[in-house]
Formats: structure tokens, C-alpha cells, sequence
């Protein structure tokens, strides 16, 4: 027993890597622009989808999807922005409606180009079984964790030491304090949004490597990012990591312990008990209630 | 409360003129008794975007809740149809009663807890499967019954009592908003911060719009089970009850009544009639685009628009 809930542990902790990549650009655009990207999970899906006609045309494996997903992905998400930026009035609600009726555009896309069937991988490389000691767990699953902590490093430096990611934390605490700096937040803004779109074509890549897709998936992934979002309390990276491996830990631990059906469930037990408790997220500033 | 003529000509067609000169072709009741449908999700909706400032995504919960309500009352408890169709309602307000520590959320975050809230409930009804029949979901729903000589299962009787639980919608709507309740949400809409230090419980106001909007999405969703007789999960808490109804209420204009309700009516026909044929499968395709469109170009909708088009034209003649 305690054998498979090590394992469940360890398969949360792999998948907690990627829903950390989606929840984190999730974050970075709501820090700069206070809009919540209705269609970022749509993004991600995008992202995935790119990787199965690579991989069922050409033959190649996912990973060779990568630079395709990162060029249609980042100019979706800047898209995004720019219907964002039009809107005239009431822009913190109003954006909501709009980015859901772009996930709305985006699923229905998928839908018509990929068909509503269920797809994953079959790259046996990927699929191939990894053994650490007493831990299993696919190829790609390993390589995508690392991946996706690389890609957290990065942000992670490249927040706190570029001039440009510096410019997104100080346009996402005070907007009008980073503009009389000589910062232009809308730069700075399609800046969060691109790195948002760069973070989510590897989520989608990685997904598809070890999972499977569908076109209803992109919903259901906009909605784990907003728990972790809500877990982590927004403005904290570290917050966002620790939210993502707990939500992916507590969907491995139910699906071991329970059943596959009540894995979403978990998610929002989760985001209610923390709505509860601790309304500021484990690791957030106050200023979220009203 | 003052109703015009035309209003009064209006109810009068609908209740007369309709069903003498369609009710015998079910095809076009059933599409009218359908966009009704909408049209009451919507009105529910933008009830609550207007006067309770509050962008909901999570309406099809309210109406799986109140269809399956209604549905296990009257088949388990023997319930009857039209008393349990209320109860539905009453079921969706209790289900929104979850959702009351949200409220104190500002804006985006209430829409996305409101979001998850959704998911809960269809993964309960597919679980829950002794009360619920699980996935396999229910059959035979009772219709229906015959009152006053009105077979109110037909197609015309399903419509006349569609149509007057929206009439019934429409005046609780107008009660409110013309009511103290509706001069403090208004003023809340200006600023929440300042309506508080006068003295009004905005959370409390937000509490009971909610639990009104649930109550008329419940309700209808229990109207739409008893008529269409059979409830299964993906069906009770598709998305389509919110997609269909934002772009029906953010398509009419959610700040007006009858905004809604010209909306649904004419998205969803359009959409049944124009865009399903041409394209099958992801219709909702252009759903979404009109969505993005009007939030760009006309985010008070159509309705408004045409209002100020009209009186361009009234100051030019």
C-alpha cells in the first residue's frame, strides 16, 4: 500500500510540472494586465495537437514539435492580446467574456481540424517504461519534469535579472509607478504574453507525450491553472510550484486511492478548502476579496 | 407596474397567435420552445451581470441541478410535474448556496470559482449514480399532465408554459430592479466600496441575485427535462447552457430585459438553422466569433445600438 502511494506521489510530482508551466503563465498575464486568459488552456491544446500531426505525418517524435507549436502558440496568445486591447470599457470583466469566446473559437477549431477523437502518442521511445529504485514512470514523463524545471529556472532568472522581465513585476505591482520609470506597459504586456504562449507550447507538447488529448481538454485545463493560481496566492512563483505538485499529488493519490472519475473533483475540494481557510492562497499577498 | 400596449399586444400574440397559426407544425414549436429555453438561461444571466455585476460561467450548473431535481422528485418521491418543476428551482438556489463564499471575490475570480463550481456538479451527478442512474442517466422522465382540457405536454402546451414562466421572469426582473434593491445594486455597479460605508450589505444583495438567477435557471432547466423526458449527465451540465446564453444575452444587450430574450431567440435560430447546416460539428465556431465581436465593437449589444440608431434617425426627421 504504501509502495503505491509513494508512486502516486511521484507520478503527482511529475505531473505537477507541466500544470505548473500552464498556471504560471496563467499568472504572468493576469501580473501585467489584471485579465484572466479565459483561452489559455485552449493555447496549451493548441500546443498538443501540434504535436500529433508531427508526430502522425511525418512520423517524428513530439519533441521535433516543439519550434512549430512555439510560432503558432505565441502568435495566438498575442492575438489574444491585441482583441484585449481593443476593448474599450469595463476591459477587467468584459475581457472574460471575450477570451471565452476565443477558447469557444479555439476548441471548435480543434474540433473541425482534428476530429472529436481521443488521441495520445505512440512514440515507444516516449512511452518506454523508467525506473528509478522503487519508482516507475514513462520516458517522457521524466524528461518533460526536467524540461519544465529547466523552463522554470529560466523564468525564474529571467524575471529577476532581465531588463524586460524586471519591467513585467514592476508593471504587474504598480502600473503607474513602472510607466513614470520609462516603462510602456503595453510592451510589457505582449512581452507576459508571449513568454504566457512560450510556457504553454511546452505544456502542450509534454501533455501530449504522456497523456491523452481531446478538444473538451483545453476547458478543464484553464480551470486547474486558475485553482493553482488560487492554491498559490498569484504574484509568487514559488507559490505557483508548490501549487501545481500539490493539485498534480492529489489527483495521482485519488486516482490510487479512489477512482479516476473523482480526479477533477479533488482539484476543486482542493480550491475550496484553500477559498475556505487561507482566501489569500498559501503564499499570496491580501487584496484578492472584495 | 405600467405595461404598454404593445407590451399587452405582444403577450396577447404570444399567447394566442402563436400557437393558432404554428401549433401545428411541431418542427418550428419545438425550435421556438428550444430558443425559450435559452432565452430564460439568458435572462437569468445578464439578471445577474446587470444587477449584480457578476460575469457567471458556471450557469449550466443551476440548470442540471434544477433538471435533475425535478426529474428524481417526481419519479422517486412522486412528486407532481408542475410542483416539482418549482422545487427544481429551489434546488438550484440550494446548489448556489455552495457557492456563497466565492461571492466575496472580486470580478475574475468570482467568474472562474463560479466556473469550477460546474464541474463539481456534473461529476457528482455521473458518481452519484443510485440517485442519479450514473451516466446512463434517466429515462422516462414524467411529462407533462393534461390541465383545464390543455394537454400541456403537447408541443403548444409546453410552449404556453415556457412562455409564462418567462412573462412570470420578466415582471420579477422588473419588481426588482425598480425596487430599493435595485437602486443599491446600482449604485453598487458605480462603486461596491462606497455603497458599503452608506449601509448596504453588498454581499448579502449579490447573495440574492445569485439565489434569484439560480432559482430561474433551475426552473427552467427542470421545464426542459419534463419536456424533453430523459436527463444524462453531459446533457444536463453541457456548456452549451452557458455558451448559448451569454451569446444570446451579450447579443441582445445584458443590461436591458428584453435584451436576452430577442437574443436567444435570434442566435439560436440562427445558429440551428444557418450554421449547423453549413458546419456540422463546430458550429459554436461562429458563436465564439460573434462573442469576441460584439465585446469588441458593441459590448452593451445589438439592442442598444439599434436604439441609438433609431433615435439618430427621430433627431434628423
Amino acid at each position: 500500500m504504501s509502495e503505491l502511494i509513494m508512486q502516486a506521489l511521484y507520478s503527482g510530482v511529475l505531473q505537477g510540472g507541466s500544470y505548473a508551466l500552464i498556471a504560471l503563465g496563467l499568472a504572468l498575464v493576469f501580473g501585467t494586465m489584471k485579465v484572466i486568459n479565459l483561452a489559455h488552456g485552449e493555447l496549451v491544446l493548441l500546443a498538443a495537437y501540434m504535436a500529433y500531426t508531427v508526430e502522425s505525418r511525418f512520423g517524428l517524435s513530439p519533441m521535433f514539435a516543439i519550434p512549430v507549436a512555439l510560432v503558432l502558440v505565441c502568435i495566438c496568445a498575442v492575438l489574444v492580446y491585441f482583441l484585449i486591447s481593443l476593448i474599450r470599457k469595463d476591459r477587467e470583466l468584459n475581457s472574460l467574456i471575450l477570451t471565452y469566446g476565443v477558447g469557444i473559437i479555439l476548441t471548435n477549431a480543434v474540433l473541425l481540424i482534428w476530429s472529436a477523437d481521443v488521441r495520445s502518442t505512440s512514440s515507444a521511445w516516449m512511452q518506454d517504461a523508467l525506473v528509478f529504485g522503487p519508482f516507475y514512470s514513462m520516458r517522457s514523463e521524466v524528461l518533460f519534469f526536467v524540461v519544465s524545471m529547466a523552463l522554470m529556472g529560466g523564468l525564474w532568472w529571467w524575471l529577476s535579472k532581465s531588463w524586460y522581465g524586471r519591467a513585467v513585476r514592476a508593471v504587474s505591482s504598480n502600473r503607474d509607478a513602472a510607466k513614470l520609470m520609462g516603462i510602456n506597459p503595453r510592451t510589457t504586456e505582449i512581452v507576459s504574453f508571449v513568454v504566457a504562449g512560450i510556457l504553454a507550447a511546452f505544456a502542450g507538447v509534454a501533455i501530449f507525450s504522456y497523456g491523452v488529448i481531446q478538444p473538451a481538454f483545453g476547458h478543464a485545463l484553464t480551470v486547474k491553472a486558475f485553482i493553482i493560481t488560487v492554491l498559490a496566492g498569484i504574484g509568487s512563483i514559488p507559490g505557483v510550484m508548490v501549487g501545481a505538485l500539490l493539485l498534480g499529488i492529489a489527483e495521482a493519490l485519488t486516482v490510487t486511492l479512489a477512482s479516476s472519475a473523482l480526479q477533477e473533483l479533488v482539484g476543486m475540494g482542493l480550491f475550496l478548502l484553500v477559498l475556505f481557510v487561507m482566501p489569500n492562497g498559501l503564499f499570496g499577498a491580501a487584496g484578492r476579496r472584495g | 407596474m405600467k405595461m404598454s400596449k404593445t407590451g399587452l399586444a405582444v403577450i396577447f400574440a404570444a399567447y394566442v397567435l402563436v400557437p393558432l397559426l404554428l401549433g401545428s407544425n411541431s418542427y418550428v414549436m419545438s425550435l421556438i420552445v428550444a430558443a425559450m429555453i435559452i432565452g430564460g438561461i439568458a435572462l437569468a444571466w445578464a439578471l445577474l451581470g446587470n444587477l449584480g455585476g457578476m460575469v457567471s460561467f458556471g450557469h449550466s450548473a443551476f440548470f442540471g441541478v434544477g433538471a435533475y431535481v425535478s426529474a428524481i422528485l417526481t419519479m422517486k418521491a412522486g412528486v407532481p410535474v408542475l410542483a416539482a418543476m418549482l422545487l427544481g428551482g429551489a434546488g438550484a438556489v440550494a446548489a448556489s448556496l455552495a457557492m456563497l463564499p466565492v461571492l466575496r471575490l472580486k470580478g475574475p475570480y468570482f467568474a472562474l470559482a463560479i466556473l469550477a463550481y460546474a464541474h463539481i456538479f456534473k461529476i457528482l451527478a455521473t458518481e452519484w449514480s443510485s440517485v442519479t442512474g450514473g451516466s446512463a442517466g434517466l429515462a422516462s422522465v414524467p411529462r407533462f399532465p393534461t390541465l383545464m382540457g390543455v394537454d400541456l405536454s403537447s408541443k403548444t402546451g409546453s410552449y404556453l408554459i415556457v412562455l409564462s414562466l418567462l412573462l412570470v421572469f420578466i415582471a420579477a426582473y422588473r419588481l426588482i430592479r425598480s425596487s430599493h434593491y435595485g437602486i443599491a445594486l446600482r449604485a453598487m455597479h458605480d462603486s461596491e466600496d462606497a455603497t458599503r460605508v452608506v449601509g448596504v450589505n453588498s454581499t448579502l444583495l449579490k447573495a440574492l441575485m445569485l439565489f434569484v438567477s439560480a432559482f430561474m435557471t433551475g426552473v427552467i432547466g427542470a421545464f426542459n427535462v419534463h419536456y424533453i423526458n430523459f436527463l444524462e449527465p453531459d446533457y444536463a451540465f453541457s456548456g452549451l447552457w452557458v455558451t448559448l446564453p451569454i451569446v444570446a444575452a451579450i447579443f441582445g444587450g445584458y443590461r436591458t430585459i428584453l435584451g436576452p430574450l430577442v437574443g436567444a431567440v435570434t442566435v439560436y435560430l440562427v445558429d440551428q438553422l444557418v450554421f449547423k447546416n453549413l458546419i456540422p460539428s463546430g458550429h459554436q465556431l461562429v458563436l465564439g466569433a460573434l462573442l469576441v465581436a460584439m465585446i469588441i465593437f458593441s459590448p452593451g449589444g445589438l439592442m442598444p445600438l439599434l436604439r441609438k440608431g433609431s433615435r439618430r434617425k427621430h433627431a434628423a426627421a
